[in-house]
């Protein structure tokens, strides 16, 4: 599983909390959220202002404008977080080895 | 570092060419039902011929014109050039293809077929030109997204090999010029459009769907090279240039042995265990080759293409055609607005298939499939009632699915707009 890079400068609002926000963004197509899918590529908190770099299994996925909606819905109930700004990224892409453990078990992967 | 740029047609177009291209199928397989004793004697009739079109311009072209609506956006990372031209070529890919049915229903009228044929010609050099403009904004690297290219040239190719067909056959000029290359509209239909669009279309989507890596692109790259060469070698015949002799069934058996590998490897090095049924009948259909070949080498060219059309490209196609339905109508209904993490509002889009279809739709096409061949192969007449019912059995089933998923969608955005409603008046 990938890990997940933070850069904070707010002490009350570190990354790994927002990450934790970020397990409730569920992909339509896996029903697995996109935290354990590995997609979170890096979370960067500067005071109120949230930007998260992430990715979709495949570039071109017709279902990013939702899980990005969702991304900066979820976010932007967060009190303390003032703007959310969702970047998506295709380097490095996304490889089923990114799941965590949790994942690959929930798709039956042994 | 590439943007996402996904863009497809206005949703309504590929939803109703999806759902058109199901109930063609229900269509052709009900009139097989009511006159099973079309599989007993000459494979050439025109009550035959009909239904052969009806299965492959009402059922596989319809759903490939879809799919073609939105596929290009997502394996191009581009998105659709001029993506309200569908509005000009569904209604000519509908009237098209009633024309050339009812054409062949008729007796062979040469007047509906060369209309129908002109019409079909217009359709797909539109969505050829549609294709090859949104390919060159952003030129696919992978052999995928190329393969894919060229079965689109190919099934443009096939249209305007049937209209020449329908020329000779109302046009002594035409016939005396071109001759009547029934066998090179087949390859080129059969292999150009059908084999190499699910080899192109079918690495990427497979992969994404089976969360595998296990592709490999010179599979893919050579598959189509040995699908072109063998149509040039069928297209040398059917001119008189060149006596190819079995060239072209070894090279395009050798694309269709690469694909059976390929699908074998992302399989087997897939992480998604249990695939989604839709999935399974994918690639289950790939089974149909080796019987398709099976059969050729027995003898049986007519239940070789059977097996082929039917047992592999039908049921390749109904896979996918229930998984980007779903796609379809939930990017459609859903994308671009917040679901509320999913879990609390939009449905996966598992949810919106319904299972117990799924097993009557694979299993009705496999079984009816393999009745077909053994009435082809045999000439016997239950076998031909049995055919026709285990086939009509898979696709009502299929065409439910189809259906369902449509209605579950609206029904579950209706859910959703109800409960904010609430939520707001609280």
């Amino acid at each position: 599983m990938t890990r997940t890079e933070y850069t904070e400068t707010n002490p009350n609002l570190p990354g790994i909390t927002v990450l934790e926000f970020l397990r409730a963004v569920i992909d339509p197509e896996l029903g697995i959220d996109i935290v354990n899918l590995g997609m979170v590529y890096r979370i960067q908190v500067n005071r109120g202002d949230v930007r998260v770099e992430m990715t979709l299994t495949t570039p071109g996925c017709p279902l990013h404008g939702s899980i990005r909606a969702d991304v900066e819905q979820v976010l932007m109930s967060v009190p303390g977080i003032d703007t959310v700004n969702v970047e998506l990224v295709w380097d490095p892409p996304w490889t089923p080895d990114l799941m965590s453990d949790e994942a690959k078990y929930s798709l039956g992967f042994p | 570092m590439p943007r996402l740029g996904a863009g497809g047609a206005p949703p309504v177009l590929p939803i109703a060419l999806l759902w058109l291209g199901a109930a063609a199928l229900v269509a052709g397989t009900v009139a097989l039902s009511f006159s099973p004793r079309l599989l007993i004697g000459h494979s050439g009739s025109a009550g035959m011929v009909a239904l052969v079109h009806t299965f492959t311009l009402g059922f596989v072209s319809l759903v490939f014109a879809g799919t073609l609506q939105q596929l290009p956006a997502v394996m191009f990372v581009t998105r659709l050039a001029w993506p309200r031209l569908g509005y000009v070529s569904t209604p000519l890919l509908l009237i098209g293809t009633v024309l050339i049915v009812c054409g062949f229903a008729a007796g062979f009228a040469g007047r509906l077929l060369a209309l129908g044929g002109l019409t079909l010609s217009v359709a797909w050099l539109l969505l050829l030109t549609q294709h090859l403009a949104t390919a060159l904004r952003r030129w696919p690297k992978d052999a995928g997204g190329q393969a894919l290219v060229m079965s689109v040239v190919f099934l443009t190719l096939t249209v305007v090999a049937g209209l020449i067909l329908a020329g000779a056959r109302t046009t002594p000029q035409v016939a005396a010029t071109v001759g009547y290359p029934v066998g090179l509209h087949m390859t080129l239909g059969f292999f150009g459009a059908f084999l190499l669009g699910i080899i192109g279309s079918g690495q990427k989507l497979l992969q994404m769907f089976a969360l595998s890596k296990g592709g490999a692109q010179w599979r893919v790259r050579s598959s189509a090279w040995l699908v072109a060469a063998g149509i040039t070698a069928e297209a040398l015949r059917a001119f008189a240039v060149l006596d190819s002799g079995l060239m072209p069934p070894i090279l395009i058996g050798a694309a269709a042995l690469l694909q059976l590998h390929e699908v074998h490897a992302i399989h087997k090095r897939r992480l998604r265990r249990k695939l989604e049924a839709p999935i399974q009948r994918y690639v289950l259909a790939h089974l149909f080759l080796p019987v398709a070949a099976l059969l050729w080498l027995a003898g049986l060219p007519v239940a070789a293409a059977a097996a082929f059309l039917v047992g592999f490209t039908g049921m390749a196609v109904s896979g996918m055609l229930v998984k980007i339905m779903s796609f379809l109508v939930w990017t459609a209904t859903f994308a671009g607005s917040a679901t509320g993490g999913v879990a609390g509002g939009a449905p996966l889009l598992r949810d919106l298939v319904r299972d117990e279809l799924e097993p009557v739709t694979t299993w009705g096409l496999a079984a009816g499939t393999l009745a077909l061949c053994a009435a082809l192969a045999t000439q016997l007449v239950p076998l031909a009632y049995l055919a026709a019912n285990l086939l009509l059995i898979g696709a009502i089933s299929q065409l439910l699915q189809v259906t369902n998923i449509v209605l579950s969608t609206i029904r579950a955005k209706r859910r959703i707009e109800v409960s904010s409603a609430r939520e707001s008046t609280a």
